[in-house]
């Protein structure tokens, strides 16, 4: 089944500088997209028209079988969240605590059951400690997880993390990864908007953005060792596959390393 | 000795009055000329904190640091002793979250900003507006533009722009190369070992991504839990025990390094600098 459907999508700020042009995308259940693309491809628009916080030019969108409009946009958004770029643009509430509360009181949640979720997320991305404090007043990385949070929280079907990861350490980030393949497993679909390749190998299916336009679309496994496509987007081939074409433009044939490499590039 | 920090602690007045301790007894030094160090550690251990310390934007709550030349403490800070002015000049200072940076309504006047703050005239700061936004990686019609409207990446390269057009004695990036992609990512580097190399400045880059601390660092500084906790070379560092206990990542030359090591029993003659002396490495014993 398809929880999203784009068809013939276009986009511009101003009417002379398209930004996404005649986007045609389907998403299933459950599946796990990465959306890949040099800075300025249209990675951020398209995100922010999947929630509605950008009116298409033209084209529809479809989120689980609703089209997108002005009367669904408040019905969709119980069902798609989105983790900003900037976690700074996601903050409103005074506390920490507030603000992974927001979210849930626009689902109007029980209370008690508020109070437990809030507690339940801050853990889950060890921000305990912070709810009392001020957003403003954390770190960049923990602004980040504080967003990933108040996300989870809201239990939507669907969740876009638009470079979620990009301010996190190494732990950090292992550890939202992790979070995502849980969720993934359990049946929420995931958007991640990424340049780190790592990271895509992960999932189920890669679209390539290239100013605004469909580069590609495919399996993960396929545009990992796709050199042109990854070049042509600004984006670099993981180590052991620079190696696997470092061997191979030397006529050098060793079949048994190629498959190593090959297997340590998909574990990521 | 451009500067030094002599046991500063720093915390923060949150509004709770308890206060967070955001560094603990920092001692460190900084040249003048010629270092290149990245700053790592994980998300809260304090390096936005040091690092705003280094042009005076924090001051120490106890302790004092020295900038070029200036002590700061909490007894000259009373007795407002000292003008700013030439310190965030000589240090360059680029934010992690480019909107705290960035606030003219053309990217040509917010990139004019620093440098005519400094005392530059009009028409000179203009040219290094237009010089810089080419050195960033993007064309002059960005020039224009409001700041706001951009991508987060354009955002990004504008804010390293407007510090640039200073050029400042020391720059210091605060997670300059976090969002921009990969091709864009490494040009900057390129451009700031650049700057580095040909003009003999010191660059501080706070980074997660220990590729670029492994190719580009010649000293690294480690951070945790508002301690400075290792400040030495890259390979020294990467070759340490503890690293797992830092929660640091291995670059991803070690990494495959390792892997081919174990899984294939052999032994490489020494550590690649870089990817192109791995791959002719892996040529030379796969052969
Ligand atoms: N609010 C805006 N007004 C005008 N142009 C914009 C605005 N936001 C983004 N853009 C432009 O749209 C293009 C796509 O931006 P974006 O979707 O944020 O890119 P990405 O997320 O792939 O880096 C960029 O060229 C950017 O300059
Ligand atoms: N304005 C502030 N008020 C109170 N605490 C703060 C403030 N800014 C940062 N902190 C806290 O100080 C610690 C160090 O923050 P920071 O230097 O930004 O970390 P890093 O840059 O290493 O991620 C964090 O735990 C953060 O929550
Ligand atoms: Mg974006
Ligand atoms: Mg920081």
């Amino acid at each position: 089944m398809n929880i999203i459907e784009i068809e013939n999508l276009s986009f511009y700020y101003q009417a002379d500088k398209p930004v996404l042009k005649d986007i045609n995308l389907t998403i299933k259940k459950g599946e796990w997209l990465t959306i890949l693309g040099h800075n300025g491809s249209g990675k951020s628009t398209l995100a922010k028209l999947l929630i509605g916080l950008l009116r298409a030019k033209s084209g529809t969108i479809r989120i689980d079988n609703e089209e997108l409009n002005q009367n669904t946009v408040q019905s969709i958004r119980r069902k798609i969240g989105i983790v900003f770029q900037n976690p700074d643009n996601q903050f409103v509430g005074v506390t920490v605590r507030d603000d992974i509360a927001f979210g849930l009181e626009n689902l109007s949640i029980p209370r008690e059951e508020m109070i437990e979720r809030i507690e339940t997320y801050a853990q889950k991305v060890s921000m305990s400690e912070f709810l009392n404090k001020e957003p403003h007043a954390l770190s960049g990385g923990q602004k980040q997880r504080v967003a990933i949070a108040g996300i989870l929280a809201m239990h939507t079907d669907i969740i876009i993390f638009d470079e979620s990861t990009s301010m996190l350490d190494p732990k950090g980030r292992r550890m939202i990864l992790d979070y995502m393949k849980t969720l993934n497993d359990e049946g929420v679909t995931i958007i991640t908007i990424t340049h780190d390749m790592k990271e895509a190998v992960l999932s189920d299916r890669i679209l390539v953005l290239k100013n605004g336009e469909v580069l590609k679309m495919d399996t993960a496994a396929n545009v990992l060792k796709d050199k042109i496509t990854l070049e042509k987007s600004n984006l670099e081939l993981l180590l052991p596959l620079k190696v696997i074409n470092r061997l191979e433009e030397k006529n050098i044939k060793n079949e048994e390393l190629r498959s190593y490499l090959w297997q340590l590039s998909l574990t990521g | 000795m451009a500067i030094k920090f002599n046991r500063v602690d720093f915390k923060y007045q949150g509004f709770d009055n308890k206060g967070y301790l955001a560094l603990s007894n920092i001692n460190v030094s900084i040249n003048a000329e010629g270092e290149f160090i990245t700053l790592i550690g994980e998300t809260g251990s304090g390096k936005t904190t040091l690092v705003q310390h280094m042009n005076a934007l924090l001051t120490p709550t106890s302790g004092n640091v020295t900038i070029f030349g200036l002590k700061i403490d909490q007894e000259n800070i009373k007795k407002k002793k000292f003008r700013l002015n030439p310190i965030r000049q000589k240090v360059g200072l680029v934010f992690q979250f480019p909107e705290y940076q960035l606030f003219e309504e053309t990217v040509l006047k917010d990139i004019m900003f620093g440098p005519k703050n400094y005392g530059v005239d009009e028409a000179t700061a203009r040219e290094r507006a237009i010089k810089m936004i080419k050195v960033v990686g993007l064309d002059e019609s960005y020039l224009d533009r409001s700041p706001f409207n951009l991508s987060g990446g354009e955002k990004k390269r504008v804010s390293i722009a407007g510090i640039l057009a200073m050029e400042p004695d020391i720059l210091i990036l605060d997670e300059p190369t976090s969002g921009l992609d990969p091709l864009g990512r490494d040009a900057l580097l390129r451009v700031f070992n650049d700057i580095h190399q040909k003009l003999n400045k010191t660059i501080i880059v706070i980074t997660h991504d220990m590729n670029t601390v492994y190719e580009y660092a010649k000293r690294v500084l480690v951070m945790r839990d508002s301690y400075l906790v290792y400040d030495g070379d890259p390979h020294t560092l990467f070759s340490k025990k503890n690293i797992e206990n830092w929660n640091l990542d291995i670059p991803d030359i070690i990494n495959l390094l390792h892997h081919l090591e174990k899984d294939f029993n052999i032994t490489f003659p020494k550590q690649p600098q870089n990817v192109d002396e791995l791959l002719t490495m892996i040529e030379e014993v796969a052969k």
